[in-house]
């Protein structure tokens, strides 16, 4: 975790691996309403790289993401995170990966009401019941722009600045990896670019690992890596070009 | 997170006060009835011992068999000879301490309602345990002390002249002295003090005593003493120094009162099973509603057990909280009780109330238990929210695929508790343990129908609802609404079942015992008018009897004693004594052996029993029997005659003569008297010329026809269920607390689809038409099964109570009566919610996340 801080790795370059996903398949249902929602996917993902998820709705993008997270367990293959297999362990490990490794960032951004903009921002520590450092939740803070802000319910918060506070959330404890499923899918453009940026920043100012999950042409853009899916297989892996390429390659999913 | 906690709970702090309103009822019966007895126990305790103040030694008879008004037989005078010849007797003083009544000179009772009035001997200066506030103690035949609040209570003062009655005329006396027992108030307890002749005559006590108090010698302790004297007095008295007897009259006060506070604290317990509900359901609810938070807080990294600490937590507050409430409203409470007691006429005495440690410790307890154990469940369930909950985008509402699990467990539940139930009743264990088991088979037989009752709800909330429907789109929503979380329905029905089976339970058996003891007085009382004490359950003079049957119009007079024995074989029993010559004139029973025949020849040691002790120790006519009386004597009864079952026993299970009672038993008054009017005359009439005749020697007789009898019997009745009824309904407030909170919060759930309702033109009326209705199906819902189940119980239990000639009958208007009251208590539940729900903004309604 603090190595990824340390290392300034460049954009699209790869570091270390660290999530090896081998032979994944999930299959819902038996029978005649059987799904295939993963259809055997190998995929891993280095340190430092901003990696977007593409596909059309119910190529499996989501179950991909929960699988890699440790959220869902796939049928068959396996998942091993900085070395550690997770496919099969029990809650309690599960759980310590989660609060240890682990970021997130949901389309909704589940944020706790009752409690303020920072105190929501340092809920992981509180979780793991450790102290929070002030510089950098500081640091956060003025980096998702909430300086004046900060003691504000998310009720009196824009849906932008509640997404925005979300990904200070996940950004908090360093993770080895942060997951975003659709991040952007509840906002506009201008809020939708705001959080863009800051995962964007993550990457390039702290060797953040980003997996994203993403309908829009513009959010995969800003990745160093586009990955896309059709029924349940990865059928495309390589560098995004430009928005206008990735339209493209959307029509020929589709 | 434990400051989340806390932001949790008062984020949500009006559902928070809602569920601890849930325990604060039970919570501040438990405190109150502790602090009621405790503050009571500790004032007579004061009495006793203040009585005692100045004496060492204290000699009284055993109670060989406990009787109704606990009082001890007098023993004879001569013993007190022996005492003074005991070295370290310094004094020694017999006295009489009997209960009579005290009243004024028009014949108005001085005492405050159902409180006892003694009369007493005045000691010896030295042994006297009272203090003369004014005047002095009574000197001559015709003289007597009275207490002061008795004094106070009736505007009497020196020189006027009360009327004291013990076993038999009325006597005047002059007011010369007031007293005052140290600093204790004696509550409505009245006592007036003649000198020992005379309070030996008015209680039919000559040669006899109630006690000796004895002072010791300088340098003997009471103990030493004690024990000298024990040695001489027969071994059938109980000698103790004045501390053990005081304590010994203090602990016997704590034990009769002890089922006053068992019986409160049976309420209390009721009151929090049914709060128990309501908090299960918040709790459930809350967890439902946090089900994508706790995905998230999941998500971040929190484990099951932080999950789990988390709702406890909130459970834990909530109960701490509550039962702080619920102390302080007990102790309120039991000011409130011990003022409506006093109103009542059974004014306890009272000293600054008695907050004991363990008051507090045990309500809290109690209050943190409960709270914990019904949060328990849904905080279990909360730990299962999967960390993938966060993500999805509507809440998944598991579908309950082990009907066959909920099936089996409610199955077996009721099984146990049936079994429980049937068990006592055949064993026909009675007492603690019977009530225990019967309590618990009933507990039990109540969650296994909460348990099985959301399969239950649909169709019954669907008939219920059915007529609702008719009135429109409201109506027809409010249906579909109730059934659409069966188990959240079931448990708020569910609450209020418990608390209406009770109010129905209670409602059939009063009814059946009016019914009951209305038959006995028809088909059993040939007398057309009844004599009888204070209040029904004080003795009268035998000369009552004697006069009424000396007036013109009256046939015959004849009176009747009660006194508890034991019976070798059978165990505790009541005895009655009839007078031979006359019984059949007022009397008619039914007989399985013998006839009314027997009951005319009855003469010394020959009794008539009951058909239940016969069965019970195997007894027919020429058999022998064993018994006890309450004065230490054994005594063999020679069975004449077996009365038939069905006469509800009025007679208790042995009848003997009244020679025989007065001979062995020791009893020489009436506890009531019959009388049989000559045909042709007016009832009114010759009831009117008695009560002439009695004004005068026996003004505390009351002289009742038959349908005052009944009504008397009624009103007694009826005042012990309007009371049951008050204590029930605190349970069924706190159910009906569970309807508003149940409906507040699926309110809240359902914003953005009320949002939706209004948006597209449903009036506020409307939606408040449809809380309210939802609100009636459940109320209604509740009271149709606790209707259900108190029949069902009444009837179980009714089953061998039959053969005692009690028969329930089932007061069906009554009963329609509480369903429309409950369902119009359901409108009330709802007015709150509705007017929430109504208030709604649609705009944010709508966007509402
Ligand atoms: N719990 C489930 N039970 C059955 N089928 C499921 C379940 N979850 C997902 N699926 C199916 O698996 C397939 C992949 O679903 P997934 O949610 O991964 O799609 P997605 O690519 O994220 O789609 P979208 O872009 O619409 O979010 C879909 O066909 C979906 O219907
Ligand atoms: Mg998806």
């Amino acid at each position: 975790m603090e190595s990824t801080l340390q290392e300034t790795p460049q954009p699209g370059a790869s570091g270390a691996t660290i999530i090896t996903a081998s032979g994944l398949t999930k299959i819902y249902g038996e029978g005649e309403a059987e799904v295939r929602a993963l259809d055997g996917v190998d995929v891993s993902f280095n340190k430092g790289v901003y990696t977007s998820i593409m596909g059309p709705s119910g190529s499996g993008k989501s179950t991909l993401m929960h699988i890699l997270a440790g959220l869902d367990t796939p049928t068959t293959g396996s998942v091993e995170v900085e070395g550690t297999e997770i496919t099969g362990l029990d809650d309690g490990d599960l759980t310590r990966l989660r609060r240890d490794k682990l970021g997130f960032v949901f389309q909704f951004f589940n944020l706790l009401p009752v409690l303020s903009a920072e105190e929501n921002i340092v809920l992981p520590l509180s979780i793991a019941g450790r102290k929070p450092e002030q510089d950098w939740v500081d640091e956060l803070i003025s980096r998702v722009g909430l300086q004046d802000r900060r003691g504000h319910r998310p009720s009196e918060l824009s849906g932008g600045q509640q997404q925005r506070v979300a990904v200070a959330r996940a950004l908090v404890t360093r993770p080895t990896v942060l997951f975003a499923d659709e991040p952007t899918g509840n906002l506009d453009s201008k809020a939708s670019h705001d959080v863009l940026e800051l995962l964007r920043g993550s990457v390039d100012d702290y060797g953040q690992t980003v997996i994203m999950v993403t309908h829009e042409p513009d959010s995969a853009a800003i990745g160093d890596r586009l990955i896309a899916l059709r029924d349940g297989k990865l059928v495309h892996d390589a560098p995004p070009v430009s928005a206008d390429a990735v339209i493209e390659l959307l029509k020929t999913l589709a | 997170m434990l400051s989340l906690t806390f932001k949790n709970l008062w984020a949500r702090k009006w559902r928070s006060l809602m569920t601890a309103i849930a325990v604060i009822f039970g919570i501040a019966l438990v405190a109150g009835t502790y602090v009621l007895t405790d503050t009571t126990n500790g004032a007579f305790n004061d009495i006793f011992v203040g009585a005692n103040e100045n004496t060492d030694v204290a000699i009284t008879s055993k109670q060989q068999v406990a009787q109704e008004d606990g009082s001890n037989p007098a023993f004879s005078a001569s013993v007190l000879k022996k005492v003074r010849t005991v070295d370290g007797v310094r004094l020694a003083s017999g006295d009489i301490f009997s209960q009579g009544a005290i009243l004024d000179a028009d014949g108005d009772s001085t005492g405050g309602g159902f409180a006892p009035q003694f009369i007493a001997s005045s000691s010896p200066e030295e042994l006297e345990s009272v203090e003369y506030v004014k005047g002095r103690k009574a000197r001559g035949a015709d003289e007597s002390a009275l207490d002061e609040a008795a004094a106070e209570r009736s505007g009497l003062d020196l020189g006027d002249t009360i009327l004291l009655v013990g076993t038999g005329k009325a006597r005047p006396f002059t007011l010369v002295g007031l007293t005052r027992l140290g600093g204790a108030s004696f509550g409505g307890t009245s006592i007036a003090q003649v000198t020992l002749p005379v309070a030996q005559q008015l209680t039919g006590e000559q040669g006899r005593f109630d006690q000796i108090t004895i002072a010791a010698d300088d340098g003997v302790s009471p103990e030493e003493l004690r024990d000298r004297i024990r040695d001489v007095v027969p071994a059938d008295l109980l000698v103790e120094t004045g501390a053990e007897n005081a304590d010994r009259q203090a602990s016997e006060i704590r034990d009769n009162l002890s089922f006053l506070s068992i019986a409160l604290l049976a309420f209390a317990a009721i009151s929090l099973f049914v709060g128990s509900f309501v908090i299960f359901n918040v709790f459930s609810i809350t967890v439902a509603q946090r089900t994508r938070e706790f995905g998230m807080l999941r998500t971040l990294g929190a484990g099951r057990s932080q999950i789990l600490r988390t709702v406890l937590v909130e459970g834990l507050l909530i109960g701490l909280f509550a039962s702080f409430v619920g102390i302080l409203v007990g102790i309120g409470l039991a000011q409130g009780l011990s003022a409506l007691l006093s109103a009542v006429g059974a004014e306890l005495p009272s000293k600054t109330l008695v907050i004991a440690t363990r008051t507090i410790v045990v309500s809290l307890v109690i209050g943190v238990g409960v709270t914990l154990v019904a949060s328990l469940l849904p905080a279990l369930r909360a730990t299962r929210v999967p960390p993938i909950a966060a993500l999805s985008e509507t809440l998944v509402a598991k579908s309950n695929s082990r009907v066959w699990l909920r099936g089996l467990i409610s199955g077996l539940l009721a099984v146990i508790g049936l079994a429980l139930i049937a068990s006592v009743l055949i064993s026909g264990t009675d007492g603690g343990t019977g009530a225990a088991r019967i309590g618990g088979g009933a507990i039990a037989v109540v969650i296994a129908i909460s348990i099985f009752s959301p399969q239950l709800v649909r169709p019954m909330a669907s008939v219920i609802g059915a007529p609702l429907q008719r009135l429109g789109l409201t109506g027809k929503l409010a249906r579909e609404n109730s059934q659409r979380n069966p188990s959240r329905t079931a448990v708020t029905s569910a609450a209020l079942m418990i608390g209406l089976a009770l109010v129905t339970f209670v409602t059939i058996f009063a009814s059946g015992l009016n019914s009951s003891v209305t038959d006995v007085i028809d088909s059993n009382l040939k007398g057309e008018i009844i004599l009888q004490g204070p209040g029904g359950f004080n003795p009268i003079p035998p000369e009552a009897a004697e006069l009424a049957s000396s007036i013109p119009g009256v046939e015959a007079a004849s009176g009747i004693r009660f006194s508890n024995v034991k019976v070798t074989g059978a165990g505790g029993r009541s005895l009655s004594s009839v007078q031979p010559e006359s019984v059949n004139q007022v009397i008619e029973l039914e007989w399985q052996e013998g006839s009314a025949e027997d009951l005319t020849r009855l003469s010394g040691q020959e009794a008539v029993v009951s058909a239940g002790l016969a069965d019970a120790a195997g007894l027919s006519v020429g058999d022998s029997l064993e018994v006890l009386s309450k004065t230490g004597k054994t005594v063999e009864l020679t069975t004449t005659g077996v009365l038939a079952s069905g006469n509800l026993e009025f007679l208790g299970d042995i009848i003997v003569s009244q020679q025989e009672m007065e001979r062995d038993f020791g009893v020489d008054v009436d506890f009531f008297a019959l009388v049989r009017t000559n045909p042709g005359l007016e009832v009114g009439e010759v009831q009117q010329r008695i009560d002439d005749a009695f004004q005068k020697p026996f003004p505390t007789v009351d002289v009742l026809n038959q349908q005052e009898l009944k009504d008397n019997q009624r009103q007694q009745i009826n005042t012990l269920l309007a009371m049951i009824y008050v204590l029930l309904a605190l349970a069924v407030v706190v159910s009906l607390v569970g309807i508003v909170v149940t409906l507040i919060l699926s309110i809240y759930e359902r914003t953005r689809e009320l949002g939706m309702l209004r948006s597209i033109g449903m009036s506020r009326r409307q939606v408040r038409r449809m809380i309210r209705y939802e609100a009636v199906i459940t109320a209604v819902l509740g009271a149709i099964a606790g209707l259900i189940l108190g029949v069902i119980f009444a009837f179980l239990i009714g089953i061998p109570l039959e053969g005692d000639g009690f028969a329930l009958s089932y007061p069906v208007p009554v009963l329609a009566t509480i369903v429309v009251i409950t369902a119009f208590a359901g409108v009330l539940a709802a007015i709150y919610p509705a007017r929430k729900a109504s208030k709604l903004d649609v705009l944010e309604a709508v966007s509402y996340e």
